[in-house]
Parts: structure tokens; sequence; C-alpha cells
């Protein structure tokens, strides 16, 4: 009778997490998982928008993602369960401020990385997802509501990351860019307030707009262009994983 | 005096409710608890549960409801508070 051949075990199949908790899986001691929440004070910059563009390229280029939506609103999860077309990533809908905090911190330990939707007014749950963040990306818009806002969103992360004692980096992602004088005076604003901003930016491109209906991310034209610059500037500042999952 | 270390590592999920609460506590939740509104909720018995159910009721001066949801307490189920309360209608109950 042939012996039942077993797959050699590289690591210990047990591992302890930062948590205290042994598990068994790939997982170990040292791995970071990024929690990248996306948050703005003011409604309609393009929270959700962008929120959908990380998540579908990033599973298209094979990670596991698992979006959180924290958003009352159900925007996303409606969208990703009901118009999204590529490869799967999990979405879940959580607004409860503590169900959303236990959320984070068990997805963190599964998946490469955890993306959270928030909704556009100052609440307790978004504060959640700030405080638990590994990095906040706050699109805004070019007008003076826009800044003010995203201002008081990096003001308030701050505050979160000295009340956590870690470092939470935030930067502004300027969405919906018209090549005018307007776009040139918001960044203008975002630097004489000393708020840090992401090089990369999204245009008004219709392609944007097109994904809450059509459920595709744009893989070619301009719209995928600033997308992969987007995704560049995130990994090389270890915001997101590389597509080989690693941090760089 | 030194300012302290930071931990790198992410705050528990209690620390987390715990920090963004205080950071601003001018902050509403996301999304408002709804009203805890009561249903129905029907079931079929053995004629020997229901009368030993009623016999128990009789003793203690309660209803059927009354003496099933404070089991259920007792058995570690979140009964809401005014499930344990009798609710019978006055008129009826006079």
């Amino acid at each position: 009778m042939r012996r039942a051949v077993h797959p050699v075990v590289r690591y210990p199949p047990w591992t302890r997490l930062r948590n205290g908790v042994y598990t068994y899986g790939r997982h170990c001691a040292e791995t970071s998982v990024p929690v990248l929440t996306i948050a703005s004070s003011k409604g309609g910059p393009g929270k959700t928008t962008v929120a959908m563009l990380i998540a579908g390229r990033l599973a298209a280029d094979g990670l596991r993602v698992v979006a959180l939506d924290a958003d009352p609103s159900l925007a996303f999860s409606r969208w990703a369960h009901n118009a999204y077309e590529g490869p799967p990533f999990t979405a879940r809908a959580e607004a409860d401020e503590t169900q959303l905090a236990h959320l984070i911190d068990t997805e963190s330990q599964m998946a490469d990385l955890v993306l959270v939707d928030t909704a556009g007014f100052g609440n307790l749950s978004a504060n959640v997802a700030m405080t638990s963040a590994d990095a906040v990306l706050v699109p805004a818009l070019s007008g003076e509501a826009d800044i003010t806002e995203a201002e008081k969103t990096i003001r308030l992360v701050a505050g979160l990351a000295r009340a956590a004692r870690r470092d939470i980096p935030a930067r502004v992602l300027l969405n919906r860019v018209r090549r005018t004088q307007l776009a040139r005076h918001a960044a203008d604003e975002i630097a004489a307030a000393g708020l840090p901003r992401l090089d990369a930016t999204f245009s008004d491109l219709v392609a944007f707009g097109e994904i809450s209906h059509s459920g595709r991310i744009p893989t070619h034209g301009a719209a995928a262009e600033e997308l992969a610059r987007l995704l560049d500037e995130l990994v090389v500042l270890g915001w997101v994983p590389s597509r080989q999952g690693v941090l760089t | 005096m030194k300012p302290p270390l930071k931990p790198r590592t992410r705050p528990s999920p209690a620390d987390a409710v715990r920090i963004a609460s205080e950071a601003a506590p001018h902050h509403p939740p996301a999304r408002l608890a709804t009203a805890d509104r009561s249903l129905p909720f029907n079931t079929r018995l053995r004629v020997s549960t229901l009368a030993a159910i009623e016999a128990r009721a009789r003793a203690d001066g309660a209803t059927l409801k009354q003496v099933i949801c404070r089991a259920l307490a007792e058995a570690g189920i979140a009964v809401a508070p005014a499930d344990l309360e009798d609710g019978t209608p006055r008129r009826r109950a006079a």
C-alpha cells in the first residue's frame, strides 16, 4: 500500500499574529498588510469612484483585495455586487464603527490590501477607518469647499495619528482636474496650506464616470494611464502592495 | 521630556473606536440606530409544552411571552428589556 505523500512545509504551519492570536496560514508576524482608507469630510469628491478604480485594478493584478464599504449609502457595495465586471474581490458593507474596527482587524490579517470607502461627512466610522489605516487618501475637487474639507480631513488624520501614537500618512488626490487656471489655483492653494498631495491626478474623464454604470475598469486610453500612474505612486509610497504582493 | 516612541502596530479594534470617539466627540455614527420595533413571532408547540408554560405563567403572575423571554434572557440571549415587560393592554388586563 502506497503511503500518502505530504507536501513539504517550509514554514511552521502556525504563526503568531501581532495581536497575539495563533493562526494557520501563510502569514508571519512581520507581515505588513496595508489598510488604505479613502476619506473626506465632504461629499462628492469621488471617494467611491477612486475606491472602485483601485479595487478593480489591483484585483486584476492578482492581489487579494478586501473592500469595506463604511458609507451607509452602500454605493460601493451595490456597484461591487451588481455592476462590477472583472476579477473578483471581496466587498463588505459595514457602517457601524465597532463592527468596522473588528472587520478591519480581521481582514487585514488575510488580505493583500484592505480598502475602506467612507461616508462624506464627519462620522465615527470614518474616524475608526482612518485610525486603523496605514495611509489615508483624500480625494478633492478644485473648488474652495473641497480644499477646505480636505484640509480638515488631513488635520483630523494628524490628530488621530497623535492619539494612536503612530504614523498615518495622508495625501490629497486632486480629482476631476481640468487643465485650467482653476486647477492650477487649487494645486497652489493645497501647497499654500501645507497639505501633502499626490503627484498623480485624475482628469475629468468620461471613462471614470462610466464605471459606476459599466462596472468595467479602464484598461486603455488616458483613464487607464492615469490610474496606472496613481497606483505606481501608491506602490512607491508603500500604500498598496506591488503586483507580486510585496511591499516595495 | 522625550516624546513617547510610536508603535508601528495598528491599534486594537477597541482602541481604534476609543481614539476615534475621543478625537472628534461631536462626530455622529455613520448610521443612526433604527428604532427597535416589534414584529410578530408565531410558532407551533405541543399541547404539553404550552400547558407547562401556562402553568408557570399563572404561578408567576406573568404572561406567556414573559416566561419565554425570561428563560431566553437567562440562557444568555440578548432579549430587549421591553420584551421582559408585561405588555398586556390595560383594558384586557383589568
